[in-house]
């Protein structure tokens, strides 16, 4: 009455038998045809690539009892009969997740010894062999290295790095790979041929894309689909296993954030998710397809594309939409709401987000020309702060104004204030000047590749001020950094890096900002969430008492703390 | 699109709510003797998953004939509803502190399914939550995950799959159970006997969990917290920065209930959002729909998306262990703020 899983009638009897590995099985094949077995092999690759039939397959190739050694294994002879019915005593498979101990690698030791009872040489197939503890391992390497004539190891795991090198060292090693969409698709139709049912390409496509390379997954999903019980398996069943929906929905949804049509694509989302559609495959879906058609607006993505052509004629006309960094954009925001979607919390909400966000104009998020030194943003699209004012992580929660008005550590992220434009006073100067700001940024990976410290002091600084006869200037905020940048040995640092980045020889002075300077700089970019600055900063005063700065400060961040004693009036 | 796996096959009444394709899918299964030897069941928190794997395990082992399993009449159905069935075992994560699935349960589970069934005709194990196994346990359960004796059919449940081995996955029909409509919760809520206006409501604050919305309904206290939850936060509105710290100090003394809170918030706050961008008819706290429209109108959609973002950034921290007090602090200095500031 028990009905085997599709993956376990399909497992591969034969090394023709297995999908995609071919490298793996011509060279095992070889070895088997010359008689020049290894006494060790390993197994690794991604799961459901093949790595436990083929060790089975090996063990039956090495003690088939055919006469004509290409046809191993033959299948019909008594070993291989047992092999296939799991009653081989010679083949001994070990799971050495659930017996990892070095007591079950000592009993085996023990047992290595004795010759084999019927075949010709005793294979050891132990599997998920990254989970055997340390001292197993250890207790196992002698045996690995050298074992008794009539022995045969094969190790299998999905997970290599975990293998401590001694033993990888001992075996030889076989990768196994991926299995690619066409070759998935193929096996499917070979076993739906078997069973003598259809199925729609398209669908053993979404299958092939689903397992993502493990032919395991693919029948899995196959056998899952085909206890339906129709006749025929259509797109549409797949969609509803895999909570995928429509490719025209898809295109729907990126319809309306390309016109701009919050609403429309807000109640598309939410009807969706009403439907039961999985959301995080729709955000993948979404992002999918975002990818084909910035493929198409970047170029020739006709051919990068296994798509029908109504639908890339469609996502020819959306790519105009957009322009190429709004679609990057696009794709990242909505990137992030599918891993966001992990969290099981308010299901649609960071969909709706991402799409939100990625309907608002560019200009108010993604000013071109920021200073030099910004750091690039991480990770996540975050965009520049001056514009953005991302939420600070909780681990960092904002400095408390009446603490520290001017927070060095904040100092490296600020664009240049306009106040203080850089100057040259030569031609020479001005175009080397115009250089230093626009490759200040390589300057610092450069910098960077040679001294770490000086890096993180030239990062606080506000980058290249003037050229005076080819002495660039650079302005400091901060004591400490400017001092740490005049020690001889990491000044000849960044001299050498400049001079080499500007084709030019030279040097460098570091010069502290006056005090008013550092006002105009005051960080616009912190403003509180609550009132995003309307209102311009105070203009440029000649040097202000400090409790002065600090008052105004305050006030721009939350607007309630009380003025510093004594008071001094709010700025 | 769900409505395409039922012709040939009329659906016996599975005590399940939603979730028809994969009913439809197990019991066709059940019924034609295709069933496999392990399923995994995903999906989030109190979706339904063990319920589901529950009437499962009934229909596999029911004594009725076959088109009106599981019948939950007869002695194996009745058995299984007690969890005290000899063939059906409920395995969840002991540990330390009931949240850890250990190597000792998993070899329980090893030993105990190369025993034939005592009374029914299948050996059943639902394994909760196996996210929650330690690498050794869930390594441990590979093989017989694989290809275990037969008549054992193992059924485990996930909220967080993506924490599973890969290799536990695929060796594992997957049935990924998604958000169960709110019509169908709804149906529910009222088939239990709950008012009108509550079930309404409930169905959606409940997102699609029809776990959630039962205890919510019999559970006094989760309808309180949700009204004192929210009217906190409409307070705070209004509040500077000392109240804002005071009631950050007062959450983080019972981080274990913030998650929950940041997850009503946030649901507020995606009202507001929906409100604003014009999609009023999808929101979920239906009966302050008068409070959502003022407050809609008095923040700006950046204010609205920024503080969302904040929220859900908090929740994160909260997963990863950051400091609850910080993060309610933080927070709560992002929420924005009603008065214009002073001059």
């Amino acid at each position: 009455m028990a009905s085997q899983a599709l993956y376990r009638t399909w497992r591969a009897q034969t090394f023709s038998e297995i999908v995609g590995q071919e490298h793996v099985t011509r060279t095992l094949q070889n070895a088997l045809r010359a008689g020049r077995m290894a006494h060790a092999y390993l197994f690794s690759g991604p799961r459901g690539t093949g790595q436990t039939s083929t060790a089975r397959i090996l063990a039956k190739a090495i003690n088939c009892l055919a006469e004509d050694i290409s046809a191993r294994p033959d299948n019909s002879c008594p070993i291989c009969i047992a092999i296939n019915e799991g009653r081989l005593l010679d083949l001994i498979e070990i799971d050495a997740a659930s017996n990892r101990g070095i007591d079950e690698i000592r009993d085996l030791r023990d047992k290595v010894r004795f010759a084999p009872a019927e075949a010709r040489y005793k294979v050891y197939v132990i599997d998920e062999v990254h989970m055997l503890t340390n001292e197993a391992f250890n207790a196992l390497l002698k045996t690995l290295e050298e074992p008794p004539s009539h022995v045969i190891f094969v190790l299998a795991t999905t997970d290599p790095q975990r293998v401590p090198a001694t033993v990888l060292s001992r075996c030889q090693r076989c990768d196994f790979r991926r299995i690619c969409q066409r070759d998935t698709v193929a096996h499917l139709e070979r076993i739906l041929k078997s069973l003598n049912k259809e199925a729609e390409s398209a669908a053993l496509d979404e299958i092939a894309r689903a397992a993502t390379g493990s032919l395991r997954d693919a029948i899995s999903l196959l056998d899952q689909l085909l206890a339906s019980g129709q006749e025929r398996l259509t797109l549409d069943q797949v969609h509803d296993v895999l909570g995928l929906v429509a490719d025209e929905a898809v295109q729907e949804l990126v319809e309306h954030l390309g016109k701009h049509e919050t609403a429309k694509g807000l109640a598309l989302i939410n009807r969706f998710a009403e439907e039961g559609a999985d959301l995080r495959q729709f955000a993948r879906q979404i992002v999918g397809y975002l990818r084909g058609v910035l493929l198409l607006k970047v170029g020739d993505g006709d051919a990068l594309l296994r798509l029908p052509a109504e639908m890339i004629a469609v996502m020819r006309r959306q790519a105009h939409h957009w322009s190429a960094p709004d679609l990057v954009r696009a794709v990242r925001l909505f990137n992030q709401a599918a891993n966001d979607l992990r969290l099981n919390f308010q299901a649609q909400l960071p969909l709706e987000l991402a799409f939100i966000e990625a309907t608002l104009p560019t200009e108010t998020v993604a000013p071109a020309a920021r200073a030099p030194e910004e750091p690039a943003p991480r990770g996540t699209p975050a965009r520049p702060p001056a514009s953005e004012t991302r939420p600070q992580p909780a681990s960092a929660p904002p400095a408390l104004p009446a603490q520290r008005p001017a927070p060095t550590s904040d100092v490296a992220a600020q664009p240049v204030p306009q106040q203080i434009a850089p100057v040259a006073k030569n031609p020479t100067d001005e175009t080397l000047l115009g250089q230093a700001m626009e490759k200040w940024k390589t300057i610092l990976i450069e910098v960077r590749n040679q001294s770490r410290p000086a890096e993180g002091y030239l990062r606080s600084s506000r980058g290249p001020l003037s050229v005076e006869d080819s002495v660039l200037v650079i302005g400091f905020r901060n004591q400490f950094a400017k001092d740490s940048m005049e020690d001889p040995k990491q000044k000849a640092v960044v001299e050498a890096v400049v001079s080499r980045v500007l084709g030019k020889e030279t040097r460098v002075r570091c010069q502290m900002l006056a005090a008013n300077d550092l006002l105009a700089s005051q960080p616009v970019k912190h403003a509180p969430v609550v009132t995003p600055p309307a209102s311009p900063p105070p203009p440029p005063e000649p040097p202000e008492p400090i409790e002065r700065v600090l008052g105004r400060f305050a006030q721009e961040r939350g607007g309630q703390v009380k003025p510093m004693p004594p008071a001094q009036g709010n700025g | 699109m769900l409505a395409q796996m039922q012709p040939t096959f009329i659906l016996p009444a599975w005590p399940v709510v939603g979730h028809e394709w994969a009913v439809a899918l197990l019991a066709r299964s059940a019924a034609t003797e295709q069933v496999r030897h392990a399923y995994l069941f995903t999906g989030p928190a109190q979706v339904g998953k063990t319920t589901l794997a529950r009437a499962f395990a009934q229909t596999l082992n029911c004594q009725a004939s076959s088109e009106k399993r599981p019948c939950g009449l007869c002695d194996s159905c009745q058995r299984m509803a007690r969890d005290a069935h000899p063939d059906a075992r409920l395995i969840e994560p002991q540990g330390k502190s009931g949240r850890e699935l250990l190597i000792d349960q998993v070899r329980g589970i090893i030993h105990e399914a190369a025993l034939s069934p005592l009374l029914g005709r299948r050996k059943v194990f639902i394994v909760r939550e196996v996210d929650r196994g330690n690498a050794p346990a869930m390594n441990a359960l590979l093989k017989t995950l694989e290809e275990p004796p037969p008549s054992v059919v193992l059924l485990l449940t996930s909220s967080y799959p993506e924490r599973l081995l890969p290799t536990i996955v695929s060796r594992c029909q997957v049935l990924s159970l998604r958000p169960v409509a709110v019509h169908q919760i709804e149906e529910m809520l009222r088939a239990h006997g709950a008012a009108e206006e509550r079930a309404q409501l409930l169905a959606r604050l409940a997102n699609g969990r029809p776990g959630w919305a039962l205890t919510a309904l019999t559970d006094e206290s989760v309808w309180q917290s949700r009204q004192e939850w929210l009217d906190n936060l409409n307070h705070l509105l209004g509040q500077g920065r000392n109240e804002r710290l005071a009631y950050a100090e007062r959450m983080a003394a019972r981080a274990q209930e913030a998650p929950e809170m940041l997850a009503l918030w946030a649901s507020w706050w995606r009202d507001l959002l929906l409100w604003q961008q014009g999609c009023p008819e999808v929101v979920t706290h239906i009966d302050r729909r008068e409070t959502l429209a003022s407050q809609a109108s008095r923040l700006s959609p950046d204010q609205v998306r920024r503080f969302l973002m904040a929220l859900g950034s908090a929740s994160r921290y909260l997963e990863q262990n950051v400091n609850p007090r910080l993060v309610c602090e933080s927070l709560l200095l992002h929420l924005p703020r009603w008065e214009a500031q002073p001059a």
